[in-house]
């Protein structure tokens, strides 16, 4: 794709499709946002394929690292945070998922998954909050009402017991 | 704060959820800190599985089409921007060399015309200058034979043997007239005429001296102004420094060994 090949767009667009778009509806809650979103991921994946070095890192990061980012930057310009929070008190329901969406899962979701369900429920949260509505330890502190150090402890925590966890799963991930 | 306050950072970093100051902090460490700039993407990695918590989701199967095609003009864009710089080298380059030849050829012209004008013009005043510089030469000559003249004349009357003698004119120029002065120890003398007639072409007046029982003795050629005036300085043979009678006579213009044509100008004998 760095060679600028259509089909190659067209094939990590088939292969990435699921992931980054349920992503982007998770952070905005809205698919027809969520598309234009998509969209524009996809065109700047595709002017800046050269930008990606296989070597340095992998394609799945920079993928999601760009949609989220995408996302992000849209529900920051449409002040919906709020209607987002409202959502995102409803969390449970993301995190157990539903049986029709189990099906659209792939091997290495349901292995994260796993992992995330084993940390406890106050980790998971603090870390669900900063990478689906993109907020800062502060911000997560004044949205559960709990002081900042709190907050810091869990997502260290959270991300080294993730890290530990999915290393043991992914072997050959850098 | 110190490294290990950073490295706890790393985890919040890679979730994008420290807070401004920090985040600017942590950045300005990471260009210094080889270290941390190598755990930055296993956390990254880290953070990215997070995504497989959203529900996956399809989007409509017009979106697919929608990006290939969006993507589709700038193929097209870049496969006519390679065809571009042939066409160009082709139309654009000889003609840009044909207005850069042109202007250069109009400029080489100019700058021709221009030096030739230049040196022309130049050459002019060169000449200008030249034909000045000789005319004030000339004048500095002549005026300095004047001042040699009046110094001699001067140095002639001042001196204790000077003698001075009056010339009349003869028949064949009866208004000239002219006035030798001599010294008669060191022969030193001085001609001045006035009113001789211009000699005509071919031909020149002749000082002689002619001592008592000697032939003439030939002394200077010249010739006169306009108004008849001349300044001869010459020397005055011993022999005619006692007792002689001084002639001027037209000769050919280089002179005569003796007298051959008439006397002009004569002292009394």
């Amino acid at each position: 794709m760095a060679r600028g090949d259509e089909a190659a767009l067209a094939a990590c667009y088939d292969r990435y499709r699921l992931i980054l778009f349920g992503l982007i509806v998770r952070i905005l809650n809205d698919r027809a946002e969520a598309e234009d979103v998509l969209q524009e991921t996809f065109l700047q994946v595709w002017r800046r394929a050269n930008d990606f070095d296989e070597n340095r890192g992998r394609a799945f990061t920079w993928l999601v690292t760009i949609a989220r980012s995408r996302a992000l930057d849209r529900l920051r310009s449409h002040g919906s945070r709020e209607r987002i929070a409202a959502e995102a008190a409803a969390e449970p329901r993301d995190v157990m998922g539903d049986a029709s969406a189990e099906t659209l899962r792939s091997e290495e979701a349901v292995v994260v998954r796993r992992a995330l369900i084993e940390l406890p429920e106050e980790q998971q949260r603090a870390l669900l909050l900063a990478y689906f509505e993109g907020l800062t330890q502060t911000e997560i502190a004044t949205r559960l009402g709990i002081p900042l150090g709190t907050v810091k402890t869990r997502v260290r925590s959270g991300m080294i017991r993730l890290r530990e966890l999915l290393r043991d799963q992914f072997p050959g991930r850098r | 704060m110190v490294h290990e306050d950073y490295k706890e950072m790393l985890a919040p970093q890679a979730l994008d959820a420290l807070d401004p100051t920090d985040a600017r902090a942590f950045e300005d460490h990471l260009s210094g800190c080889a270290e941390c700039r190598a755990e930055v993407a296993d956390w990254r990695d880290t953070a990215s599985l997070l995504a497989h918590m959203a529900t996956p989701a399809a989007p409509s199967d017009a979106l697919r089409a929608r990006i290939l095609s969006a993507a589709k003009p700038t193929t097209e864009r870049s496969a006519r921007v390679v065809q571009m710089p042939p066409r160009r080298s082709s139309n654009l380059w000889p003609a840009l060399l044909k207005i850069a030849a042109a202007v250069a050829f109009v400029a080489l012209i100019g700058g021709v015309l221009w030096l030739w004008r230049r040196d022309v013009t130049s050459r002019r005043e060169i000449a200008r200058l030249t034909r000045e510089v000789a005319t004030q030469q000339r004048e500095l000559a002549r005026s300095r034979d004047a001042l040699a003249h009046q110094r001699d004349l001067v140095a002639l009357l001042s001196s204790a043997n000077a003698k001075k003698m009056e010339l009349t004119g003869t028949a064949a120029a009866q208004k000239a007239r002219g006035t030798f002065v001599f010294d008669q120890q060191t022969g030193s003398a001085m001609l001045m005429t006035d009113a001789l007639p211009a000699a005509p072409a071919g031909m020149a007046y002749e000082l002689w001296f002619i001592p008592k029982g000697h032939l003439p003795m030939a002394g200077k050629v010249f010739s006169v102004d306009a108004s008849g005036r001349a300044t001869v300085s010459d020397l005055m043979p011993p022999e005619a420094r006692e007792k002689a009678v001084i002639a001027i006579t037209l000769e050919p213009k280089h002179g005569s060994a003796q007298p051959t044509g008439a006397i002009y100008l004569s002292s009394p004998s």
